[in-house]
């Protein structure tokens, strides 16, 4: 007896076996693919047979657009990792790089100052080298005093330093103020610019000499004015007004300020002249000190200096011709009317000619930094025009006539 | 079943441009990891050594006529690799159990998730111990910089292959069969 299947288990085993085929079938065909196109490959290579490489030519072409997408994808998602990676850091590379940014302003800032500091230095060392014989000291400003009538400071150096009152302060080659008030450790600089300020200076083209004040207590400027000049010269503006060395133990030469405007032909009481100062008054950090102290022989030649003296040749050998005084240097007086015609022979012979070496020498035309006092330097760093000023020449000494040329008188 | 094989193929393709594509930005240390051999140790533990075979041939294929460096190297190097780690950890089938019991041998295996990347370390370590060889016979020098480079490789690439077993045995229905297979035997 012939057992009956049910017709579900029929069904399924009808399905089981299709399905083995189907997987028989389908794993063959991937099989034989695979190794079908890795064998074509193989002879293609081995055997230089390029229409074998139909099969790498179709899957390169299949291949090739699904790696192209895949990779463009990738590299979407890496970029897009790259920048969360780099948003995640951002907030901590801008600290650190506003941190290095405030490094670098501060470091910026200290390189300025010490730039500013390193001219300053340089300013004083050209001011101090030109200036030794002055016995220079550099001071530094610790304390300033700017009203609206006084202009001091302070200074860190006193007597201990050998500052002394009374001594000339200069900045940037040019007057500054003296010392006054001057204690152990420091001492108290009155500027020129201050109403209680007076210095003795002159113009330096034309040499007249007055009164140096400031003006800060008169109108509030920071000014000085110039009194006392003599009447019938008119400084013109921008001449040079330097301290005349008169007075305190001032050097001769600082320039204190240039002429700025005139109020000559006004009222007699109201005559000066107006002087704008060399030196910047708002920005005083570093000062030098002179330390000069004038010699008496200083003070005497200073004063000989100062004398309209006229140079008077000494006496020669030879007879003294007869020169009218009040006449031309070289107009010699009429020679008196001979009684006798003058015998040759006694015409002096030239041999009797006196001797050149007894004509008096000139006397030397004195320098500006002679033996006859020491007088400020402006240092060459300091580049105006007006700092170069020079002494009016004294006169020149009158000539000894040659003596063949004399006329003599007979006794 | 039909699944399983388009499933492969997807992996096969993934594998090939996985390694094309993406290695070089996950290196390490400049070290690029082998993913398609990573990738075919969880396939010959998971599916048997037949898999793993027509798989390593694939890739092996892809990257032979894709990015060829030396003729011929990447066609035999990726199933001669994957084989012999197929040899060692691959799923035995029923019938080689059984003809092990009958000559008396163990046959116990050690777990799958612990085998692959055990496979994928064997088949990396013949990868790049080729290599190693190759570029010695070229005439380099080798130095500890090139066995340290191939190191660590063979740990990145097993940390991946242990990594990537989940995933894809569980997207291969491994786990299911599996399931199925203990709930029959009850």
């Amino acid at each position: 007896m012939k057992l009956k299947v049910p017709k579900t288990e029929r069904r399924k085993s009808k399905d089981s076996k299709a399905k083995r085929i189907l997987r028989i079938v389908l794993v063959g065909f991937v099989v034989v693919l695979v190794v079908g196109l890795v064998g074509l490959h193989l002879v293609s290579t081995i055997f230089g047979n390029e229409s074998l490489g139909f099969g790498d030519q179709l899957v390169t072409r299949v291949v090739t657009p699904a790696q192209e997408g895949f990779s463009t994808v990738v590299d979407w998602v890496v970029d897009r990792l790259y920048q969360l990676k780099l948003y995640s850091r951002l907030e901590l590379e801008y600290n650190n790089l506003r941190q290095e940014n405030e490094q670098l302003v501060y470091r910026a800032m200290l390189a300025d100052e010490l730039q500013y500091k390193l001219s300053v230095y340089e300013n004083l060392y050209d001011e101090i080298s030109v200036n030794e014989s002055m016995n220079p000291l550099v001071a530094t400003v610790i304390g300033r005093e700017a009203g609206n009538y006084f202009s001091v400071f302070t200074i860190n150096k006193g007597s201990n330093d050998g500052v002394k009152e009374f001594m000339a302060v200069t900045m940037d080659g040019a007057l500054v103020g003296y010392t006054y008030d001057v204690t152990a450790t420091k001492s108290l600089v009155r500027t020129i610019i201050d109403s209680e300020a007076s210095i003795a200076g002159l113009i330096s083209s034309t040499r007249d000499q007055g009164t140096v004040r400031g003006t800060l207590g008169i109108d509030g400027r920071a000014m000085c004015r110039m009194y006392y000049l003599p009447e019938d010269h008119l400084p013109r503006p921008g001449d040079v007004v330097v301290t005349s060395g008169v007075g305190m133990s001032f050097p001769k030469g600082i320039p204190i300020g240039k002429v700025k405007e005139s109020t000559r032909g006004m009222e007699s009481n109201k005559q000066y002249i107006v002087v704008e100062p060399q030196a910047d008054f708002q920005h005083v950090e570093y000062v030098i000190v002179l330390r000069y102290q004038p010699t008496a022989g200083d003070v005497e030649s200073q004063g000989l200096d100062d004398l309209d003296l006229a140079l008077v040749p000494l006496e020669t050998a030879a007879p003294v011709p007869t020169i009218q005084i009040g006449s031309d240097f070289y107009q010699l007086a009429p020679t008196p009317e001979p009684t006798e015609t003058p015998v040759p022979s006694e015409t002096p012979a030239p041999g009797e000619t006196p001797d050149p070496e007894a004509t008096p020498a000139p006397t030397p035309a004195p320098s500006d930094n002679g033996e006859g006092g020491v007088e400020y330097q402006v240092p060459g760093g300091i580049t105006d025009n007006s700092y170069g000023f020079t002494l009016a020449p004294t006169a020149t000494p009158t000539p000894t006539p040659p003596p063949l040329d004399m006329t003599v008188e007979e006794e | 079943m039909l699944g399983r094989v388009l499933k492969m193929a997807v992996l096969t393709l993934l594998a090939y441009l996985l390694q094309a594509t993406t290695a070089q930005y996950i290196s390490v240390w400049d070290v690029a990891p082998n993913i398609a051999l990573a990738l075919i140790a969880v396939v010959t533990v998971g599916l048997g050594a037949k898999y793993s075979l027509l798989m390593s041939l694939a890739v092996g294929y892809l990257m032979e006529i894709m990015l060829a460096g030396v003729q011929f190297f990447n066609l035999v190097l990726y199933p001669v690799s994957a084989m012999l780690g197929a040899l060692v950890f691959a799923d035995k089938s029923e019938r080689k159990l059984e003809e092990l019991r009958a000559q008396g041998k163990d046959t116990r295996q050690l777990h799958p998730h612990l085998r692959t990347p055990l496979c994928a370390m064997v088949s990396i370590l013949v990868f790049e111990f080729v290599h190693v060889i190759y570029i010695y016979l070229a005439g380099v020098d080798l130095d500890s910089g090139h066995i340290g480079r191939a190191l660590v490789d063979v740990v990145y690439t097993m940390l991946l292959a242990g990594l990537f077993q989940f995933p894809v045995r569980a997207w291969l229905g491994i786990y299911r069969q599996n399931r199925l297979n203990r709930e029959k035997d009850r």
